[in-house]
């Protein structure tokens, strides 16, 4: 056997790297090579020309001491938390609705799936046709049905209002996802251990909180902490909605995108962002990937 | 008795639950369509038939009228009359700034430009990722694990967090200052955004064949590639499909990236962008926003009913992303 010849193992993994190479290159150049450039960028002062002037921890310095920063911090966490409740609340009920068994059950399933798949630009408008205040029948039932305020105004004007309306849209738009994950685990409880129960006498409370839930644990903190990743990154679904509900990708958005375009300190935002984004997905690679 | 009895008044509740939901879900598009129909002064109708149908939107949308005629808002109408001491070229300057045709909503040509972005990046992205997903889930070579780890990690890295250094390196590199290099970023920014995504799925996918079949392929004398192609590929139908329709979508309904490169390009705006162009650009635009809502939709809701059967039950692909 000569030395320069390779094993059939030595070349499948050639093989197997040369396969790899493609993703890797793009993901590196892309995604890794891009979050450290981005750590760079922000210790220096960008210029809209072009122009960097490196200033240490300056504009860090400066998002800290600015209190619309911490205020959009504030409205980060509430609006992910009251999102992520509310969409794991509304998928496992709708989850559990349609593990049974009812007429038109196939056709249910598929309308419920639209929120989740249409592209957030068309179902914005309709959500904010709904609360304007002129045209929309929210105001429409508050005012002239119901008669629970005097006037009309502007719900999503408002933004002690907004964040609501943007937390239900969120739900909206997310918890199909959410139901899906769920029945599909809901599917393969073992149905022995109804009957089982059934025989010791539990009802259908009993049941639910000693087997469904307890079979549904894992797929639920899974789900959970999906949501809150994905929803602490949201910029779409809360800007197109409404850009009075400053989350803190809306904030770097509008900092360094508009007006006078401070990418630098957008990039310190950024970091700050990142820094908290991985806290979450270690939690999440240490807890449910182990599962 | 009694247990009847409970028991009809259960099947009501579960019937209203479930029209609850339905309605919860599918409301927003049922008052898009009926907006899309109404007539301005129908607006503020809460009843949701239009009181008289009107095309106008879908054919100024669509082109389908030769002369558009836009039509007064009623505000604007209210205001005129209200206030009588306007000069009538003051007049005609108002009429004409409401009226202005000059910003119609040339919908095909949106149609075509979201179509080419999506369908390129999501058809590279589906190529690269099916190869490198095989090699991931089914080859062994130094640095495999950590490659796959990686993948669960930039996964979750998106939008917002690399929009600016990718801003930032494409503006140093000068290509968005062309049509061609602007478009070259967004697709290859596309293909990076479905590329974590693809080949998270289809991993998980390939796992799930079984390796026996791939062991009697390399018996009969297939090669890597082969097997790939003439076992792995069609195995995962289902899968590849699933996962393209998602990519596509993705790239279908970004708004971000796009909203910040196609800034200055007004003739290569996507949907999602010339959608909210249109919104903020007059007043009193509801039934057109509306219908170019509901035809923005229409094909990602088609591709989705085409791959609904490979969602449902208990064939899960394993996660998905959004």
């Amino acid at each position: 056997m000569s030395t320069t010849k390779l094993t059939l193992g030595q070349k499948d993994a050639r093989l197997g790297f040369k396969l790899v190479l493609p993703s890797v290159i793009i993901i590196g150049l892309l995604i890794v090579y891009p979050i450290f450039y981005n750590i760079y960028l922000s210790f220096f002062n960008v210029k809209m020309n072009g122009d960097a002037f490196y200033i240490g921890f300056e504009n860090y310095n400066n998002v800290l001491s600015d209190p619309t920063f911490w205020a959009s911090v504030g409205t980060t966490f509430f609006f992910v938390i009251a999102s992520t409740i509310l969409t794991t609340l509304m998928g496992l009920m709708v989850a559990l609705v349609m593990n049974k068994k009812f007429p038109l059950r196939g056709l249910v399933r598929s309308l419920v799936l639209l929120p989740y798949v249409a592209p957030v630009i068309s179902t914005v408008y309709s959500w904010q046709f709904f609360f304007d205040p002129v045209n929309g029948i929210f105001m429409h039932l508050l005012v002239d049905v119901f008669h629970l305020s005097a006037s009309r105004f502007n719900l999503i004007g408002d933004p002690q209002y907004a964040i609501w309306v943007a937390i239900i849209f969120s739900v909206w738009k997310a918890f199909p996802f959410t139901y899906l994950m769920i029945l599909s685990r809901l599917q393969t409880i073992d149905n022995t251990l109804y009957q089982a129960a059934e025989i010791d006498g539990a009802g259908d409370i009993r049941k639910f909180w000693s087997i469904t839930l307890p079979e549904l644990y894992f797929v639920m903190g899974s789900i959970v902490l999906l949501r809150f990743i994905w929803n602490f990154n949201k910029f779409e679904e809360v800007y197109l909605l409404t850009d009075n509900v400053k989350v803190l990708s809306v904030y770097t958005y509008f900092k360094a995108f508009t007006g006078s375009m401070d990418l630098g300190q957008g990039s310190a935002l950024v970091v700050i962002q990142f820094s908290l984004l991985v806290g979450l997905i270690l939690i999440y690679v240490k807890k449910v990937l182990k599962w | 008795m009694v247990n009847k009895k409970n028991k009809v008044i259960k099947n009501i509740g579960f019937t209203l639950l479930v029209l609850l939901i339905v309605t919860f879900c599918i409301f927003p598009f049922i008052q898009m369509l009926s907006t899309s129909l109404k007539f301005s002064w129908d607006w503020g109708n809460p009843s949701l038939v239009p009181t008289e149908i009107n095309t106008g939107a879908y054919s100024e949308i669509l082109g389908l009228s030769e002369d558009i005629a836009v039509e007064l808002p009623a505000s604007v109408q209210k205001l005129l009359d209200e206030t009588p001491n306007l000069t009538s070229a003051q007049r005609a300057t108002i009429v004409e700034k409401y009226t202005d045709t000059s910003d119609v909503f040339p919908f095909f040509k949106y149609f075509f430009n979201s179509l080419k972005f999506s369908l390129i990046a999501s058809l590279c992205s589906l190529i690269i990722a099916i190869f490198g997903a095989y090699s991931i889930a089914r080859m062994k070579y130094r640095g495999q694990k950590l490659i796959q780890r990686g993948v669960l990690f930039v996964y979750m890295v998106g939008g917002i967090l690399l929009l600016i250094p990718l801003y930032k390196i494409t503006t140093t590199l000068g290509l968005t200052g062309s049509e061609g290099g602007t478009t070259l970023s967004l697709v290859i920014i596309y293909i990076v955004q479905t590329l974590p995504v693809c080949l998270y799925m289809l991993g998980n996918s390939f796992r799930s064949i079984p390796f026996s079949i791939e062991e009697a392929a390399f018996i009969e004398g297939y090669s890597r590639f082969q097997t790939i192609v003439r076992i792995i590929i069609p195995l995962s139908f289902s899968a590849i499909a699933t996962v393209w329709v998602y990519s596509f979508m993705i790239a279908w309904n970004e708004y971000l990236f796009a909203s910040v490169f196609l800034k200055s390009y007004t003739n290569m705006y996507t949907l999602p962008i010339a959608l909210k162009a249109l919104f903020v650009s007059k007043n009193a635009i509801w039934d057109r926003v509306s219908a170019a809502s509901l035809l923005t939709a229409v094909p990602v809701v088609i591709l989705f009913m085409l791959i609904q059967k490979f969602l449902s039950g208990n064939k899960s692909e394993g996660g998905v992303k959004e």
